[in-house]
């Protein structure tokens, strides 16, 4: 109600922020995991002096580098700025909240990038215990700014005891905190295995390869059998509405958490047979399908938790739309037009009442619902007349369960209606034609 | 009149520190993340032009140089960003319903900076990695890259002088709500981006004498070379940017103008200490540049470079309050400090310094840059 509405075509900014998130997370959680898979894999090498594994961990940390600190860093950066632009309310609040656990977490995210330079660019010019301890602190301070972020990300679901105390605490250790903390490091873990194999598959020698190609399955395999667990501890964590939804309350929330299911089996057996049991058979084509099935598996999650957010962008906070739910009284009074700072018309009256209706419906909608876009209201709404049109709006929370509270006036409401049924007008004609 | 009706409220959150301690560490990470990027930026443009005068004069010096440039590039990029993440923080937190707002405007090339930046930084890394393959497309490798990173800059310019104009943002929105304007028609502007541009190549220049003294052990020749070389990328772009500063002064609102001029006691008081360092700087580098002993008068001007920075920095910061004077009561801003988490952060702060200088001391002898 404060800021200006970005207008993003077709997509959405939702889904902007989406796309975004996918990529950077896919990203991040490798940067983690594979620090882990760096150190363990060098200190592996020396123990068993054993020079092809060293000479490809050398190449793996060049990869590594490349892909987490420029790719990385930068998508991490966008996260900050797709919110700040399609929520900036929401960004507001996180960051008035959490402000000392972001500049924590960039203590650790300042550690990491160093220690990851200092780790690739001194391979063979220090000695290999110091070499090694460099890398644990690159992967310790990668793991400590996601045991930080995992706080502010989960808050935004299950808010816990924050909603009363507003303690920074309560709201960082809430009650999926460890669940979900648990469920990213085995991910990360996982992820870290799925693309050592990937640069396996490029190794030329033929043997080489294959020891990689197990070496790595192993990573992959017996923590995959673990993410089930943790994803289970993590439902169990959740308030009951969000569990409802999963379970079926939904069909897409539910058909979209199959299909994360699905690739993650598909990822298991590939890497099962693949990989494990027939290494020779993992080559690039196979790696770069078992890469884009991580993508997939990622994006049914993370889909699915923002879904079972709705209404909110921060449970019992605020709504997606950037209301506060403490602010829903007083705009009740006088309407979202004339409380929007950035509304083009301050009133509905006889003459206006399609444009303020049009305009209430950006204001209020627009974050989840793109005209000719993602989500579209006009094929929801053809069954509907203009005054059932209304009855729904002005009781907007019964109609599907995950929208809000409708927090206009009912002459804005009826002013929605009456720009909403002016589509099924058109849509009429278009058939007749 | 102002339309202060379109400014966003404040976020009924109260600051989760004194606004001083905010303040402080916005210009704080500021002025490291200004220094980084000055050295990635001008870094980058002093080596392309080395590179095209080396192949002009075949000169073995150039080169070295480069290759010597090559090698910072990458990490002077990585800690631009990591530096910059800190100060976006601070900026977001003290003054978000200036900068969301002002970023709405302009959405899309504001998003394309993270575009850019992934094509200049991997471009480095070619630069970098493959410095000896590339050869002749070095210069073009690197020079592409640079005026890549330096178009990041003129977008940011854009939209921090863009937060502090509130009066102009509704024609903007309701003109175009897609988040595609500019904020050319600021006289400001240009003056402010090339003040910056051109003192990060003067800072690239005292990087390259820092580089030359190092050198000075294992090869004199190449080492003086470098230094009076440096020199000169540190003297030329100091002096046009005196003429600059002149220029983005009289740009200015009249009365902002003058706030430096006598009419507030603190930025003019800025202003003359940065005027008196910088002379002293040149001054020293002048004599360091020719000297047969340079070091002790060369790290003496750097000191007095850093001060003028430094104040350079305080007198932008009195400058967007003085903007934004109209606009927001600090004394009416609540603040609930979470001394304990700050604590906590100041000591992981402290930790993590030491750890990475830790780092750096086993792996490189001494730090990589002093
Ligand atoms: C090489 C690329 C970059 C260049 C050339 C650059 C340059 C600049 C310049 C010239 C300013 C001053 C703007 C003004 O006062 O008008 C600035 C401010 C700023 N930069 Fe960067 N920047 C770069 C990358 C980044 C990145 C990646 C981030 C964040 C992750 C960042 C964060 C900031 C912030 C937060 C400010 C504003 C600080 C304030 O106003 O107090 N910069 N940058």
């Amino acid at each position: 109600m404060n800021y200006p509405i970005w207008e993003v075509p077709i997509i959405g900014g939702g889904w902007l922020i989406g796309i975004v998130a996918v990529i950077h997370v896919f990203v991040s959680h490798f940067a983690v995991g594979g620090g882990l898979f760096l150190v363990l894999t060098e200190r592996k090498a020396y123990r068993t002096n054993d020079i092809n594994i060293l000479n490809y961990v050398k190449k793996h940390t060049k990869f590594f580098l490349l892909l987490t600190i420029v790719f990385g860093a930068l998508t991490g950066v966008a996260i900050w700025f797709t919110i700040g632009l399609v929520n900036p309310q929401a960004t507001s609040a996180l960051i008035h909240i959490f402000l000392w656990g972001w500049a924590i977490e960039w203590v650790f995210f300042f550690i990491e990038i160093a220690a990851v330079m200092i780790y690739f660019y001194t391979w063979d010019k220090i000695d290999r215990k110091t070499h090694l301890i460099v890398g644990w602190i690159y992967f310790i301070s990668a793991w400590m700014s996601m045991v930080v972020i995992n706080g502010i990300l989960s808050f935004m679901l299950t808010p816990g005891a924050w909603t009363q105390t507003r303690d920074f605490l309560d709201g960082l250790i809430n009650p999926t905190y460890f669940s979900s903390l648990a469920f990213r490091t085995l991910t990360a873990i996982v992820l870290a295995g799925i693309y050592a194999l990937f640069t396996a598959s490029l190794l030329k020698d033929k043997k080489v390869k294959q020891t990689i190609v197990k070496y790595s399955s192993k990573w992959v395999l017996p923590f995959m059998l673990l993410l089930p667990l943790a994803g289970l501890w993590y439902y169990l964590t959740l308030p009951e509405i969000p569990r409802e939804i999963i379970l079926g309350g939904i069909t897409f929330v539910s058909n979209t958490a199959i299909v994360g299911l699905i690739a993650g089996a598909l990822i298991f057996f590939t890497v099962l047979i693949m990989g494990f049991l027939k290494p020779n058979l993992y080559n690039t084509p196979v790696a770069v399908f078992v890469l884009l099935l991580g993508l997939a598996s990622m994006f049914a999650g993370e889909r699915v938790r923002e879904s079972v957010r709705k209404p909110f962008v921060l449970v019992d906070y605020m709504y997606s739309n950037g209301l506060l739910l403490s602010e829903f009284d007083k705009i009740k009074e006088d309407g979202i037009i004339k409380n929007s700072k950035w509304s083009s018309i301050k009133e509905v009256n006889e003459q206006n009442q399609s444009e303020a209706g049009k305009e209430a419906f950006k204001l209020y909608c627009s974050s989840c619902h793109i005209i000719n876009g993602y989500n579209d209201v006009k094929p929801l709404i053809t069954e509907y007349d203009e005054e059932m049109l209304t009855a729904i709006i002005n009781e907007l929370e019964n109609y599907q369960g995950y929208m809000p509270k409708f927090a206009g006036t009912e002459a804005e409401a009826a002013a929605i209606a009456k720009w909403l049924v002016k589509f099924n007008k058109e849509n009429m004609k278009g058939e007749i034609k | 009149m102002i339309d202060q009706t379109m400014i966003p409220d404040i976020d009924p959150i109260a600051l989760p520190a004194p606004i001083w301690l905010l303040k402080f560490l916005l210009l704080l990470t500021f002025t490291l993340h200004i220094l980084a990027m000055n050295v990635a930026v001008g870094g980058g443009f002093v080596a392309a032009f080395t590179e095209y005068f080396g192949r002009k004069k075949k000169s073995q010096n150039h080169f070295e140089l480069s290759r010597g440039i090559a090698k910072m590039l990458p990490p002077f990029t990585a800690f631009t960003i990591t530096l910059g993440v800190a100060p976006l923080l601070f900026l977001q937190v003290l003054y978000g319903q200036f900068f969301y707002t002002s970023t709405i405007l302009m959405a899309w090339p504001w998003l394309s900076v993270i575009v850019i930046f992934i094509l200049a930084y991997y471009g480095y890394y070619i630069f970098s990695f493959r410095w000896e393959k590339l050869n002749g497309k070095r210069f073009w490798a690197v020079l592409i890259s640079a005026t890549m990173l330096a178009t990041i800059g003129l977008i940011y310019v854009n939209n921090i002088v863009l937060m502090l104009t509130p009066d102009k943002w509704k024609a903007m929105y309701f003109a175009n709500p897609h988040g595609t304007h500019m904020n050319f028609d600021d006289a400001t502007l240009i003056p402010r981006y090339l003040h910056y541009i051109i003192s990060a190549l003067a800072v690239a220049g005292v990087v390259v004498i820092m580089w030359g003294m190092r050198k000075l052990k294992s090869d004199e020749q190449l080492g003086k070379w470098a230094i009076r070389y440096g020199a000169w990328w540190f003297l030329i772009p100091t002096f046009i940017n005196i003429g600059v500063g002149v220029w983005w002064l009289i740009a200015l609102p009249r009365e902002f103008m003058l706030m430096f001029m006598g009419g507030n006691q603190l930025a003019t008081g800025y202003f003359l200490v940065g005027l008196a360092s910088i002379f002293v700087c040149i001054m020293l580098m002048f004599v360091g540049m020719n000297a047969s002993k340079p070091i002790g008068k060369i790290m003496a001007a750097k000191l007095f470079f850093l001060i003028t920075i430094v104040t350079m920095i305080l007198m932008r910061h009195e400058l967007r309050e003085a903007y934004l004077k109209p606009y927001i009561n600090w004394d009416a801003v609540q603040t609930e400090p979470q001394w304990g988490v700050i604590i906590i952060f100041a000591l992981l702060l402290v930790g993590g310094l030491i750890t990475v200088i830790w780092m750096l001391k086993k792996s490189f002898g001494k730090p990589a840059i002093n």
